[in-house]
């Protein structure tokens, strides 16, 4: 049997397996061992404990766990209540104002926290009962929350990029300044579409009722403090890190510690919220790692298969296209493959599969982690593989139901695509931050 | 279920969650060493063992509390056919692919313990200016694998349990 057949058998059989319903890790790194000692004998057999080792060496995941368990403190702890109210009373005069102003929201939780998680909580908890109580449609304010929490893995800090700085072997702190305009890209895109809708169908986003906006204007001007939460959370860890002060693991636990601190001064750490914020940093850490683990054993395999060079093989040799096509193909074939399989498996297994292609072809990196993590936004959007679906399907009330949640994402994964082929057309969008603060 | 298999389900069931709360406040002993890191290059001397033994802390983290994340259910499923199925079924397609994850932790073991008597025989010491012995984190992952597997067969029985309409 040829290599690249073994690959897509491999391939296939992980499929089959994911549909079973074992967890996820298990499948992926059953198909991984069991392929590596067919192939290799017990010379394979070591594969899957030398990834663990791999695993340990790529110091930048710290960040993980510790993003994860600042995400549940900000959530869980409620101190979020008051940035909701900031944009809640502001936003709320205008039509679908209060779907806007959860973007908003989402907006500056992604610049405090490196997943979609604590996003995803917060709008879950916080926004959604609110706006549903206002009589938003839920079709929209579900896409809404989904879609906006995902910009958490975009604009920094985030964790996709590290995971990409990892394979690709770029730099994180240009990785994450180049995902800060694309991301604010986004959210505009998003904003925008809102508005057009409320504009065209008044009854997706009614105006809040008067005697709700009758507000007096101190009040409203007080409220603005709480803005200062994020912006101080965000400084403490962005500006000893540019700076080169702290490496990005401890600007990360410097973050986690802020969090904590900034809940205890509100009076909102309890035991118990102490105690679930950091069960579920457990639950979510291993949740990722052993993945992880299991996708980079995966990855040996196709490794030492020499994929890399097939795939190059593929698109220049057999396909014969130009470098602008095979950037598009790869962009696709990375939505459809995310989309049924497991992203944060894909992420890893497919990286370093596309990156060094990618930098043969002339791209740059930075700008392509950019492309990528949009990508990856959009395939833990769609079902029936996402990750952002399944913490939607938890944690939503229960008058929406699964089709509302597949069906609200439609509109905002059309926006992200968008999005993406702007990024990709003007590339400038990703670089020029970059490039001016690291003077490259 | 015989009563021995209850027993050994609920032994290992409770062995595992003891770890798993101890390995579950491992986050603030990472979070310490990290904090540690900052504060000696801010003010002192970076010190240099702060990075590597941060590593050991997070690989020690997840893989002594991977046990007990399998008991709050937390290792994500792809459910597309899956969730649509009866609990018997459900029981009878995991009592029979929960083997298939058997198997990989054993490969992991497997590797495990051979990376672990090299360690051992040649005093492997890890490549950096601090080189801290690699056998204490290696005997951690090990011992974490064995609970691993144990939470794996315990998972087995309940599957059974489940199926013969009698949960442990």
């Amino acid at each position: 049997m040829s290599y690249e057949m073994i690959a897509l058998m491999m391939f296939a059989s992980m499929m089959l397996m994911l549909l079973t319903g074992q967890r996820v890790f298990a499948a992926i790194g059953f198909v991984a061992v069991a392929s590596a000692m067919m192939l290799w004998g017990t010379g394979g057999s070591v594969l899957g404990f030398s990834a663990a080792m791999k695993l340990m060496k790529w110091y930048p995941l710290l960040t993980l766990p510790m993003f994860v368990f600042m995400g549940y403190i900000l959530s869980e702890s409620r101190i979020a209540d008051d940035l909701y109210r900031m944009f809640h009373v502001w936003m709320g005069p205008v039509r679908g104002g209060l779907a806007i102003g959860t973007i908003g929201l989402m907006v500056l939780i992604s610049a405090m926290n490196g997943l979609s998680v604590a996003g995803m909580a917060i709008g879950a908890t916080i926004a959604l009962p609110e706006l549903l109580k206002r009589g938003y449609d839920k079709r929209m304010i579900t896409g809404v929350i989904q879609a906006g929490s995902s910009l958490g893995i975009l604009i920094p800090p985030s964790v996709v990029l590290v995971l990409y700085a990892m394979i690709a072997r770029q730099p994180v702190g240009q990785l994450w300044l180049a995902g800060l305009f694309p991301g604010l890209l986004v959210a505009g895109m998003f904003i925008v579409y809102i508005y057009v809708r409320c504009r065209i169908n008044p009854e997706l986003g009614p105006v809040l009722a008067k005697e709700e906006r009758n507000i007096p204007m101190r009040e409203k001007l007080a409220l603005l403090r709480a803005g200062l939460l994020p912006l101080g959370i965000f400084a403490v860890m962005m500006v000893p890190f540019v700076n080169g002060w702290t490496s990005l693991v401890e600007s990360s636990a410097v973050g986690a510690l802020a969090a904590v601190a900034a809940a205890a001064a509100k009076g909102r750490l309890s035991w118990l919220v102490f105690e679930t914020s950091t069960r579920m940093t457990l639950a979510i850490s291993c949740m990722f790692m052993w993945i992880i683990l299991a996708a980079l054993c995966f990855g040996a395999v196709f490794d030492g298969l020499g994929a890399v060079k097939s795939i190059e093989g593929f698109f220049i040799g057999d396909l014969g296209l130009g470098p602008w096509e095979i950037l598009i193909l790869m962009q696709l074939s990375y939505l459809i493959l995310g989309t049924f399989l497991d992203d944060t498996a894909m992420l890893v297994i497919v990286a370093p599969l596309y990156v060094p292609l990618v930098g043969s072809l002339g791209f740059d990196l930075v700008w392509y982690g950019v492309l990528y993590t949009i990508t990856c936004q959009i395939a833990y959007l769609t079902p029936p593989f996402g990750y952002n679906l399944f913490l939607m399907r938890a944690m939503s009330p229960p008058e929406i139901g699964i089709r509302d949640i597949y069906i609200s994402i439609i509109p905002f994964v059309a926006v992200m695509i968008l999005a993406l082929i702007t990024v990709m057309a003007f590339p400038q969008i990703a670089l020029w931050l970059p490039n001016y603060v690291y003077g490259k | 279920m015989p009563g021995y298999i209850v027993k050994y389900v609920r032994f290992v069931e409770a062995l595992n969650y003891r770890i798993g709360r101890f390995a579950m406040y491992l986050l603030f002993a990472l979070m310490g060493v990290l904090l540690y890191s900052t504060f000696s290059k801010v003010f002192m001397t970076p010190a240099l063992w702060t990075l590597e033994m941060a590593q050991f802390f997070m690989v020690a983290y997840f893989f002594l509390g991977g046990p007990y994340s399998i008991q709050m259910g937390s290792a994500v499923r792809m459910d597309l056919l899956y969730a649509d199925w009866r609990p018997t079924t459900k029981a009878v397609v995991d009592a029979v692919t929960v083997l298939f994850m058997l198997f990989y932790l054993g490969n992991l073991l497997w590797g495990g313990i051979e990376s672990l008597t090299y360690s051992f025989q040649v005093g492997e010491r890890s490549a950096s200016p601090w080189r801290p012995y690699l056998w204490p984190i290696k005997t951690v992952m090990c011992i974490a694998l064995v609970l691993m597997i144990l939470q794996g067969s315990a998972e087995f029985f309940k599957d059974i349990a489940r199926v013969r309409g009698r949960e442990i």
